[in-house]
């Protein structure tokens, strides 16, 4: 009965936070004059040639950069999550850092290299770094970019996933196998629901992408709520304009689950004993030499830009002054944001994956579709709900930003406490109800524990998307209460390129701190199943 | 888990919103200003106006880079149960927008006396101050100087020059002005001339002026402060105002604007911000900073960089008239814009 009760709370919630925004701006765009009209569909779909090629371009981008993304970020996750490495605590650190940085601004760090005067003319012939500067502006650089930014997500959920599999499968495997036989037939298979995961939440994200494609002038399908936002002032067209993307979620979504019930019939996993770890032998310098000079090129080379330009003790303590208060509130609403990301992700992601009620799939549906709305609809939606006089204590504080992050992200911990949960054997919940535990006691004292590094993972991950949320924020942040994208956001008309630089390495070193004590502590404290 | 955990996450949670409560100012004397003029520039006059008077400022900042979505639609959301007390508009029409939709309120300040009465909403709905003008940045070493917007048409730079997005921002504006100075044809006929011409788009005013500061073109249509900063940062750039010739059109000036939000929570403190931003004190300030805003005061000094607004020629237009052309033809730029992509 308890369970029951939290599970379908859970759900409401979920259904509350994210989906009650959403339906009131739906709402908007059926009425017209007091009546029900679809005459702001029949709009969008009369200039459909444009929006068609638009779409198109979105497509393109979604799918090269989901693709990149993740044959270049599960190789990587591999290498740094289950082999002899060198260094690849502090490597995987390195080649996350790109995602704390909205992806704007790392084309801005990029720009002083590729750009036709740029790094890249000093040492190419001209022809070339004219190409490479002509090709940046559009599919090629946005693609680029994006794939940089968004890389570490199928890295890092490979890394987490990774611990889950049981090694007395690897274990056999290995008998008659080679390690490159393990990972093909047996790893791999077993977390592809998680790379499927990954692919899919990267081209979400890249389909919503807007700030990067009109800076790299290419255009996209989101453009169009931005101009019916910013253009027309008519938040109805604007929501309406999202419709497209939605449809191509749900058929997206459609796909993915599909494949997800493909996947797990390969069946649950009882995890004991240690992860096992590949020994590289020779190839242990090559490769560390290889993703050394990846991490170089993808990561050191726009950082160190932005470095380079805020190297002075001056500029930091300009950049603490102007921001300060901004750092702060952005930690403490991400920590805030995270910790009730993990809770409801908890009870959501216990029910993907036990699936004790038949509302399991809905809240994955919800959840991804919310993900993919644009960040200005949702915000939108929640000050149509939000702003009356009798909820006025929520929505002029912080508590709206943190139910915009519960809304536009909960399907992030969810899908990482699922995975974790795969590897808790459920005999050991039925052991505890035998034993005569409550299902609420069975939680905190045999499923949480055991699922301990994959909550702390999805913290990890809601810390990460809510520090750098730059789109929900920028429309509801509270009068005065600014966070540190938003800032840097604004500050960018005009302000100091020294300036911006610091409080970007600022934005990096605030994301990545938490990671580096979660990495420790997944090393030295963590509970092991 | 410990016992102890979910407990302390929501006292942490609770304690953390208490706090902000506590620390955001609710006690004493508040103002709520919603911002699109760059914070770089707007912040340090607000921070003086709170050292000056003891009001607490909270603002709400945008910036024409983000085309001012944040600001506008939230204000347009919030109409019914407004949090805003004063909108500081980096240009009219934006100011001119919310009063047609019904969220300005008059206020007629009398620090606003010496302003002309073309930088006013007739009613008191908004006033202009402290103004940028729209110029031409031009890189030092193209071939040739433009002197007028026509250059965007001359063949002499067919794919050498760049404009930002004409439906977003001040080249919105500066679009619908030259259609209400030439009339819709001759706007239309210099549309389609741009296009042919091979003029590239930008994602900003901002953007532009890098891109030609660069050297990727030879020049673009931005606002002084987009040069001002580039200059001083000795980019290699000039500055040229367009059509100042005896049968130029002069150049668009574009003022802030100030509105008070209808229904606003404070309004007596948000009179005396609005009186504030409307001092020659103010003017003064944004003149000298890099924003290098032209007063529009009589006897206040300029930007030293720039010609004094008696020595420049500018369009002779009304911002209304602007406004409601530029909405007549936002779909025509639309169809425009979405033709070349």
């Amino acid at each position: 009965m308890t369970e029951r009760l939290v599970l379908v709370a859970a759900t409401l919630l979920l259904a509350a936070i994210g989906l009650l925004p959403v339906a009131a701006m739906l709402k908007e765009t059926l009425i017209a004059d007091g009546r029900f009209s679809l005459d702001a569909y029949r709009a969008l779909f009369a200039s459909s040639d444009h929006l068609v090629l638009l779409m198109r371009h979105s497509l393109e981008l979604a799918l090269l950069t989901a693709s990149l993304s993740t044959l270049i970020g599960v190789p990587l996750g591999v290498v740094l999550g289950k082999t002899d490495l060198p260094w690849r605590g502090a490597l995987t650190l390195v080649l996350a850092a790109p995602l704390a940085i909205p992806s704007y601004v790392l084309a801005v760090a990029w720009l002083p290299i590729v750009g036709r005067t740029g790094l890249l003319g000093g040492v190419l012939p001209a022809a070339w770094s004219r190409e490479i500067g002509s090709a940046f502006f559009g599919l090629f650089g946005c693609t680029f970019v994006l794939t940089s930014a968004f890389m570490p997500i199928a890295m890092l959920l490979t890394i987490a996933f990774l611990r889950s599999v049981n090694p007395a499968l690897e274990n056999a495997g290995s008998l008659v196998s080679g390690w490159p036989g393990v990972l093909a037939h047996i790893t791999l298979p077993l977390v592809a629901p998680a790379i499927a995961f990954a692919a899919v939440l990267i081209f979400l994200l890249s389909l919503g992408e807007i700030g990067l494609p009109m800076y790299l002038r290419f255009p996209v399908y989101p453009v169009e709520t931005l101009t019916q936002f910013a253009a027309f002032y008519d938040q109805r067209a604007a929501t309406v304009a999202a419709a497209p993307l939605l449809l191509v979620t749900l058929a997206v979504l459609g796909l993915q689950t599909r494949l997800h019930r493909r996947v797990l019939q390969l069946g649950r996993r009882t995890p004991r004993g240690e992860a096992v770890q590949i020994t590289l032998g020779a190839w242990r310098m090559p490769l560390f030499v290889l993703v050394l000079a990846f991490a170089a090129v993808v990561v050191a080379l726009p950082l160190g830009a932005l470095a380079a330009q805020s190297l002075s003790v001056e500029t930091y303590g300009l950049a603490l002054a102007r921001a300060g208060d901004s750092i702060v509130r952005s930690l403490v609403f991400a920590a805030t944001g995270a910790s009730l990301l993990a809770v409801l992700g908890f009870f959501l992601g216990y029910l993907a994956e036990r699936r004790t009620l038949f509302l399991w799939w809905t809240n994955e549906w919800i959840a991804l579709l919310l993900v993919a709305l644009p960040g200005s609809v949702i915000g939108i939606g929640l000050i149509s709900l939000w702003n009356t006089k009798a909820t006025s204590l929520i929505y002029a504080s912080p508590a709206i930003l943190i139910l915009g992050y519960l809304a536009q992200y909960a399907i992030l911990p969810m899908r990482v406490v699922a995975a974790s949960l795969h590897a808790v054997p459920y005999a050991l919940e039925q052991a505890a109800w035998l034993s005569g535990a409550g299902w609420i006691a069975t939680l905190r004292w045999i499923v949480a524990p055991l699922a301990s590094r994959g909550l702390v993972a999805a913290w990890l991950i809601g810390f990460v998307f809510a520090l750098r949320d730059v789109a929900i924020s920028i429309v509801v942040y509270p009068p005065g209460a600014d966070t540190l994208p938003v800032r840097i956001l604004t500050l960018m008309a005009n302000g100091a390129p020294s300036l911006i630089a610091a409080l970007c390495i600022i934005l990096i070193a605030v994301t990545l701190l938490p990671l580096a004590v979660a990495g420790l502590w997944l090393k030295f404290g963590a509970a092991r199943p | 888990m410990r016992k102890w955990l979910v407990p302390a996450l929501v006292v942490a949670v609770v304690a953390a919103l208490v706090l902000w409560r506590l620390s955001s100012g609710t006690q004493g004397p508040t103002v709520v200003v919603y911002v699109s003029h760059d914070q770089v520039f707007s912040e340090p006059i607000l921070k003086d106006f709170e050292n000056e008077t003891g009001i607490k400022v909270r603002a709400v900042y945008d910036t024409e880079e983000t085309k001012s979505t944040g600001v506008m639609n939230r204000l347009i959301a919030e109409k019914d149960n407004p949090q805003a007390d004063v909108y500081w508009a980096n240009e009219p029409v934006r100011a001119e927008v919310l009063r047609q939709q019904g969220i300005a309120a008059p206020y007629v300040s009398q620090n606003a006396e010496g302003i002309s009465a073309t930088f006013k909403d007739p009613n008191g709905y908004w006033t202009g101050f402290a103004a940028r003008a729209r110029v031409l940045i031009v890189n030092k070493k193209a071939a040739a100087k433009p002197d007028s917007v026509l250059a965007y048409t001359d063949p002499q730079w067919r794919g050498r020059a760049v404009m930002a997005n004409p439906l977003f921002g001040t080249t919105t504006t500066e679009i619908a002005a030259l259609f209400v100075l030439w009339g819709d044809e001759r706007g239309q006929a210099f549309m389609k001339a741009l296009k042919a011409n091979g003029v590239k788009l930008s994602a900003s005013n901002g953007d532009s002026a890098d891109l030609v500061a660069r050297g990727e073109f030879d020049f673009g249509l931005v606002d002084t402060d987009d040069v001002v900063s580039r200059v001083r940062q000795q980019q290699p750039v000039e500055l040229e105002y367009p059509d100042q010739g005896a049968d130029g059109i002069g150049c668009l000036l574009v003022p802030n604007a100030v509105v008070l939000i209808a229904g606003a929570r404070h309004p007596d403190t948000a009179r005396k911000l609005i009186d504030y931003l409307l001092s020659k004190q103010v003017e003064a300030k944004l003149a000298r900073s890099d924003a290098a805003q032209i007063p529009l005061h009589p006897g206040v000094e300029g930007p030293p960089d720039l010609r004094p607004i008696d020595k420049l020629k500018t369009m002779q237009v009304d911002y209304a008239e602007i406004a409601a052309k530029l909405q007549a033809i936002q779909p025509f730029l639309k169809r425009w814009v979405e033709s070349g992509s």
